[in-house]
C-alpha cells in the first residue's frame, strides 16, 4: 500500500501522513507548543484543520444519462424539445422542466450547468471519466471523485467509512490506486442497517468470539506471520468497531421522525436521500447514490417523466432539509448523469446518447443558487456560451470542498498522477 | 469435477490419498523429465548469495506447511484431514516430489491457474462489457496448462486471435481492451514481456529506454483488428474481426467496429490532425514488416517476435511471475514492470531458470515442477524482508486468491456451495448476482500488484464475521460441527479435527488448552466448537499460505 500511493504533493493522507495526525490528536497542543513538530506535520496539521470545517459532497448520480431537455434544460420553443413544457421556478428567469416541479421550488438555491461537454458516449467509458475525469487504462487505476474527497476529508479516527455508495452503480473506479481504504462502503438500498454490519449472534457472543479470535491468531504471528498478524488484528479491530459502533444507527432510517420522513416520500430515493442526509451528519465526507434506467433510446418522454417523478421531491426535500439543519454551505449536493440525449428525437421516440451538450446541477457547498451557468444553441445540438469540460466540472467540485484537485499521487508504476488534469474551476458558481 | 471436492471434502481428500499412493505412474515420460540440474544450480546460486552477509535462512517447511502451500498453489484449494495425515505419515524421501507431480497432473491444476491468468488479463479491462468472455478465457486456459502447451503457443494465441469473445479464449486481452490498438498492444508487452511501455504512448518516458515512436511502431500491429457486437446468435455477444479492407474512417478513430487500415502516431501539437503514419516495428529486437501488410501476417509474425529466444523477456516475464507466486517474493516486482532498466534482485537465479525455461521449449508444468523442487520453495515461510535484507532467505506468506479463499472457506465449513458455479472455470466475473460473483467482488484483487500492498478490507472482515450464509452454515447440520460433534465425545479430538479441516495443521499445546478453556466456559459444546470455527476463518492464517 505505501508504494502504490505515495503523495508527491503537499497535504494529503500517505499512511505515514495519517499516524502523524492520529499522533498529533493524541499529543494536542502541549506537544505542538514543546516544538517537536516539524514543517509536515503542521501541513498534516492543516489537513486536519481543513477536514474539521465538515465538507461534505452528495452525488446523485443518474446512471444511463438523463435527457437534458427533458430536466434542466428545456427547448418548448424548438421542434427538438418534444412536447417538454418548461416552468416557472422559485428563481425568477429560470425554467425548468415541466417533470421537476417541486425541484423548481427550490431553484434558487441550484445551480444548473448547461454547456457540459464531453466527447465520451459509450456509457461506461462516460460513467468512468465523470468520476474519475480519466478514460480508462489498463496501466493506471484511477480513482473515482469520492475517494479522492474521502481520502482527503476523511476522518481516519471515525468509526463510520468516509466514503458510502447507495444502489447498484456501474461504475468500477473505486478507491483505484489510492487504496481499498479508500473503496466505496456499498449499500444497496437505503432502510436499516446494511448486510454483514451486524453481528450474527448475541452481542455478548459475538465479543466472546472475537477475543477467541485474537488469541487464535498468535500461532501465526510468532511462526512467520508477525506482519500479516498486525495487520489483520488491526483490521478487525476496526471492523468490530464498526459493527458495535453506536453511529451505525445512522443507517437505521426508522429512528428518523415521521414528519422529516414524509418529506422525502416513499421512493427508494427518498429513502436513500434521507440515508445521505443522516451520514453527512454523522460525519461522512463523501457519499453517492445511484438512480439507474436514464437510458431512454425508446418512449423518452413517458419514460423521462416517470423517472423524475421518483426523484422531484425527494431531491428537493434534501436540498430545504439540509438547509434547515444548516447543513447546506458545507454540503455540495451534485446531480449528473454521463452525458446527454440527442436533441433530434428518433423513430421510436427515444433519445440517443449525446455527449456533445448536456447537463448537471450543483447546491450548496459555497455555490450561488437560482442561476444558469452556459448555454447551448436554439436546437441544443452545440455549446453557444461557457463550455464546461469533464476536468473542470471536477474541479468545481474540489474548489467547493475545499480540497486540492493538484496533489499528484503516485500510480502503481510509479508515474505521478493528479487528482484533475487540467480543467479550472468554474468560479461563476460561487458568485 | 471441481464440484466433486466441494461437495465432500473427506472424500476429495480419500481420491487424493489414493492418487498419491498411484504416485509416478500418473506421469507419462516426457512430464517424467525433471531438470535435476537447473534444481541444484538455483539453490547454489542463492547459497552463494547467503553467504556474502549474515543471512538468517529458514528451515524447511514442515510437512503440513509444505503440504498446505503445494496444494494452493497448485489446486487451488487446501487439503482435506485425511490427505494431511497420508502425507506426513509417509515415510517415502521423495514425497514431496512426488505430491507435487500428482497434483500437476490433476485437472485442478489448469483451472487453477487459468483463473490466475484471466484476473491478469480482465483487472485491467479498459471495457466493462468485456466480461462476457471471462469465462471461455477461462476454459480456454485451464485446457492449454492441463494439455501441457508450451507458454510460448499459448501466448502467441493471444496476439493472433480471431473469433466470438464468447466461444474463444483467445481473444481476451483485445476484448478486455476492446481492440483499441494502444491499449491492446500495451497489455500485450505487459502482460508477455512484463514490460510497461504505455508510458511512452504520449511522452518519451523519463526513466525508461523506450521512445513514444517506438510505442506507435507497436501499436502499428493492431490497426486493423476490431471488436464488434454481433447479435447474430442466441446471446448478444463480441467478435475479433480483421479487417483489411476497411470503409474510409478518421485514423484513429475508436476502433471498436470497424479498424483502419494502419496506425498514425497523433501530433501532439495538433491533436486533431492525422498525425504521422507508423511502420509496425517490434521495439525489442528491431524486426519490422511494411505498411500495407495484411492482418494476419503483421499479427503473426508480432507473436512470434514477442515470444522468441532472441526476446529474453518473454521467458523471464514467466519464470518472475510463476516464482513470484510461488515462492512469494518475484526477481522484479510488481512482477509486470521487468525490462532492462528495473533491478532484478538474483540476476544469476533467475537467468538459470529462464535458460531451462526456453530449453525446454516453455514447457509450463516443467518449470513449476523446477522451482517446487528448490530450497527456496520449500523452505518455512517468513516475513516480507526489508529492502536492504537478502532475498529468497524464506518462502513468503501470500495473501489467498478470491478462488482460493472461496474453496478454503467451503472446505472449512464442510457444507456444499450454494453456487453451484463455485468452481466452474470463468466463475465470479461474469455480471450476476451469485454468491460466487459477490465473493469475488469483496475478496478478489489483480494478481499483478505485489501481494504486500494487497491489503484487507472492511468489507472483507464483515462477510467473514457476520455473513448470513457463513453463520448458517457454521451452524447447519451438515457443516463441519455437526460432523466433529456426531464423531466424537472427546472434546481435545474434535479440536484437533477442526484445525486439521481449517487450517490444514495440528493445533499447538497452548492452542489446545486454549480451546478446551473456551469449552470449559461455554454454555454448550455445540456453541464452543461454532465459535472455534467461526475464530478460525476469521484468523489471518486462515486466509494466507505460509
Amino acid at each position: 500500500m505505501s508504494h502504490q500511493h505515495q503523495n508527491t504533493g503537499r497535504t494529503g493522507s500517505h499512511p505515514a501522513n495519517l499516524a502523524r495526525r492520529r499522533f498529533l490528536q493524541t499529543i494536542g497542543a502541549g506537544g505542538l507548543a514543546g516544538g517537536i513538530v516539524n514543517w509536515p506535520d503542521l501541513m498534516a496539521l492543516k489537513a486536519e484543520e481543513l477536514r474539521k470545517k465538515g465538507m461534505a459532497c452528495i452525488i446523485l448520480w443518474m446512471q444511463g444519462a438523463p435527457s437534458q431537455f427533458e430536466t434542466f434544460s428545456p427547448k418548448p420553443g424548438h421542434e427538438n424539445g418534444g412536447e417538454t413544457k418548461a416552468i416557472s421556478t422559485a428563481a425568477s428567469g429560470i425554467q425548468i422542466s415541466e417533470n421537476l416541479p417541486q425541484v423548481a421550488k427550490v431553484m434558487d438555491r441550484l445551480c444548473v450547468i448547461r454547456s457540459m461537454s464531453s466527447k465520451e458516449g459509450s456509457h461506461p467509458r462516460a460513467t468512468f471519466l465523470m468520476h474519475t475525469g480519466y478514460v480508462p487504462t489498463a496501466s493506471v487505476k484511477y480513482p473515482e471523485i469520492g475517494a479522492h474527497i474521502a481520502q482527503q476529508l476523511g476522518d481516519s479516527a471515525s468509526e463510520l467509512p468516509s466514503f458510502v455508495r447507495i444502489g447498484r452503480s456501474r461504475i468500477n473506479a473505486k478507491g483505484g490506486f489510492l487504496g481499498v481504504d479508500y473503496n466505496p462502503y456499498v449499500v444497496d438500498r437505503a432502510g436499516g442497517i446494511p448486510d454483514n454490519a451486524e453481528p450474527a449472534t448475541s452481542t455478548k457472543r459475538y465479543r466472546r468470539r472475537l477475543a477467541l479470535r485474537d488469541s487464535l491468531e498468535t500461532h501465526y504471528a510468532e511462526h512467520g506471520g508477525k506482519q500479516e498478524v498486525a495487520k489483520h488484528r488491526k483490521l478487525y479491530r476496526k471492523s468490530s468497531q464498526m459493527v458495535m459502533s453506536p453511529q451505525m444507527s445512522a443507517f437505521d432510517l426508522s429512528q428518523e421522525p415521521e414528519h422529516i420522513r414524509k418529506q422525502y416520500g416513499d421512493s427508494q430515493f427518498g429513502a436513500d436521500c434521507l440515508l445521505a442526509r443522516r451520514l453527512v451528519e454523522a460525519g461522512v465526507p463523501a457519499i453517492e447514490i445511484s438512480v439507474g434506467n436514464w437510458d431512454t433510446h425508446f418512449d423518452n418522454f413517458s419514460r423521462t417523466s416517470e423517472l423524475c417523478g421518483q426523484i422531484d421531491q425527494p431531491f428537493a426535500a434534501l436540498i430545504r432539509d439540509l438547509e434547515a439543519r444548516g447543513m447546506l454551505d458545507k454540503t455540495l449536493v451534485v446531480w449528473t448523469g454521463e452525458f446527454g440525449r440527442t436533441p433530434r428525437v428518433n423513430a421510436r421516440g427515444g433519445r440517443d446518447h449525446y455527449p456533445r451538450a448536456y447537463n448537471a446541477v450543483l447546491a450548496g457547498g459555497g455555490v450561488q443558487g437560482g442561476q444558469v451557468i452556459g448555454k447551448t444553441d436554439a436546437s441544443g445540438e452545440s455549446v453557444q456560451d461557457r463550455p464546461v469540460g469533464v476536468s473542470d466540472f471536477l474541479r468545481t467540485i474540489c474548489h467547493s470542498l475545499k480540497i486540492d484537485a493538484d496533489i499528484e499521487h503516485m500510480s502503481g508504476i510509479g508515474r505521478p498522477i493528479r487528482v484533475v488534469d487540467g480543467g479550472e474551476p468554474v468560479m461563476e458558481a460561487f458568485g | 469435477m471441481r464440484g466433486k471436492w466441494l461437495f465432500g471434502g473427506i472424500v476429495g481428500g480419500a481420491v487424493a490419498s489414493l492418487a498419491l499412493a498411484a504416485g509416478d505412474s500418473v506421469l507419462s515420460a516426457a512430464e517424467n523429465n525433471t531438470p535435476q540440474k537447473t534444481i541444484q544450480r538455483v539453490d547454489a546460486q542463492l547459497r552463494t548469495e547467503f553467504q556474502d552477509v549474515s543471512v538468517k535462512v529458514a528451515p524447511p517447511a514442515d510437512d503440513a506447511t509444505y503440504l498446505r502451500r503445494v496444494w494452493l498453489d497448485l489446486v487451488g484449494q487446501p487439503p482435506a484431514p485425511k490427505a494431511i495425515l497420508a502425507f506426513v505419515h509417509d515415510t517415502a524421501a521423495n514425497k514431496r516430489r512426488r505430491l507435487v507431480d500428482t497434483l500437476l497432473a490433476d485437472e485442478r491444476f489448469g483451472n487453477n491457474w487459468a483463473q490466475y491468468w484471466t484476473d491478469v488479463i480482465f483487472y485491467r479491462r479498459s471495457e466493462e462489457r468485456a466480461l462476457i468472455g471471462a469465462r471461455a478465457a477461462t476454459e480456454y486456459l485451464a485446457k492449454r496448462f492441463n494439455d501441457n502447451d508450451s507458454w510460448r503457443d499459448i501466448a502467441a494465441s493471444f496476439v493472433t486471435a480471431e473469433g466470438d469473445v464468447r466461444e474463444d479464449g483467445a481473444t481476451a486481452v483485445i476484448m478486455a481492451q476492446a481492440g483499441r490498438p494502444e491499449e491492446t498492444v500495451s497489455e500485450l508487452t505487459r502482460i508477455f514481456n512484463g514490460i510497461q511501455i504505455q508510458c511512452a504512448q504520449c511522452h518519451d518516458h523519463p526513466t525508461d529506454r523506450w521512445k513514444r515512436e517506438q510505442f506507435h511502431h507497436l501499436a502499428a500491429f493492431f490497426p486493423r483488428v476490431a471488436v464488434r457486437p454481433s447479435r447474430m446468435g442466441p446471446q448478444r455477444t463480441f467478435l475479433v474481426v480483421a479487417n483489411n479492407f476497411p470503409a474510409f474512417r478518421r485514423p484513429n478513430a475508436n476502433n471498436r467496429f470497424a479498424g483502419t487500415l494502419e496506425h498514425n502516431m497523433p501530433d501532439l501539437n495538433a491533436p486533431s490532425a492525422p498525425g504521422e503514419l507508423m511502420q509496425p516495428v517490434f521495439f525489442v529486437t528491431g524486426e519490422k514488416v511494411k505498411i500495407g501488410t495484411d492482418d494476419a501476417f503483421r499479427r503473426s509474425k508480432l507473436a512470434q517476435w514477442m515470444t522468441s529466444d532472441k526476446n529474453p523477456w518473454f521467458a523471464n516475464a514467466f519464470v518472475n511471475r510463476v516464482w513470484s507466486e510461488l515462492v512469494g517474493e518475484g526477481f522484479y516486482e510488481p512482477v509486470d514492470d521487468i525490462g532492462p532498466d528495473r533491478e532484478c534482485s538474483s540476476a544469476a537465479t533467475l537467468a538459470i531458470l529462464a535458460d531451462s525455461f526456453v530449453a525446454s521449449d516453455h514447457n509450463v508444468k516443467n518449470l513449476y515442477r523446477t522451482i517446487m523442487a528448490t530450497e527456496a520453495y520449500g523452505r518455512a515461510s517468513g516475513p516480507r524482508r526489508t529492502p536492504i535484507e537478502t532475498p529468497f532467505a524464506a518462502n513468503c506468506s501470500q495473501p489467498l486468491r478470491d478462488g482460493q479463499l472461496y474453496a478454503s472457506l467451503f472446505n472449512a465449513l464442510g457444507v456444499s456451495d450454494p453456487a453451484t458455479a463455485g468452481g466452474r472455470p470463468g466463475a465470479g466475473f461474469r455480471r450476476q448476482r451469485g454468491p460466487r460473483v459477490l465473493f469475488k467482488n469483496v475478496f478478489g484483487f489483480d494478481p499483478s500488484q505485489r501481494r504486500d500492498e494487497v491489503g484487507g478490507s472492511i468489507p472483507q472482515a464483515l462477510t467473514l464475521m457476520n455473513s448470513s450464509q457463513i453463520n448458517r452454515a457454521i451452524a447447519s447440520r451438515e457443516g463441519t460441527v455437526s460432523q466433529l460433534l456426531h464423531n466424537t465425545d472427546d472434546d481435545q479430538e474434535a479440536i484437533v479435527v477442526l484445525y486439521l479441516r481449517v487450517l490444514a495443521r495440528r493445533p499447538s499445546k497452548r492452542e489446545i488448552e486454549t480451546c478446551l478453556a473456551y469449552r470449559a466456559e461455554s454454555p454448550s459444546r455445540r456453541e464452543a466448537f461454532q465459535d472455534m470455527l467461526w475464530s478460525l476463518i476469521n484468523t489471518a492464517e486462515f486466509k494466507y499460505r505460509r
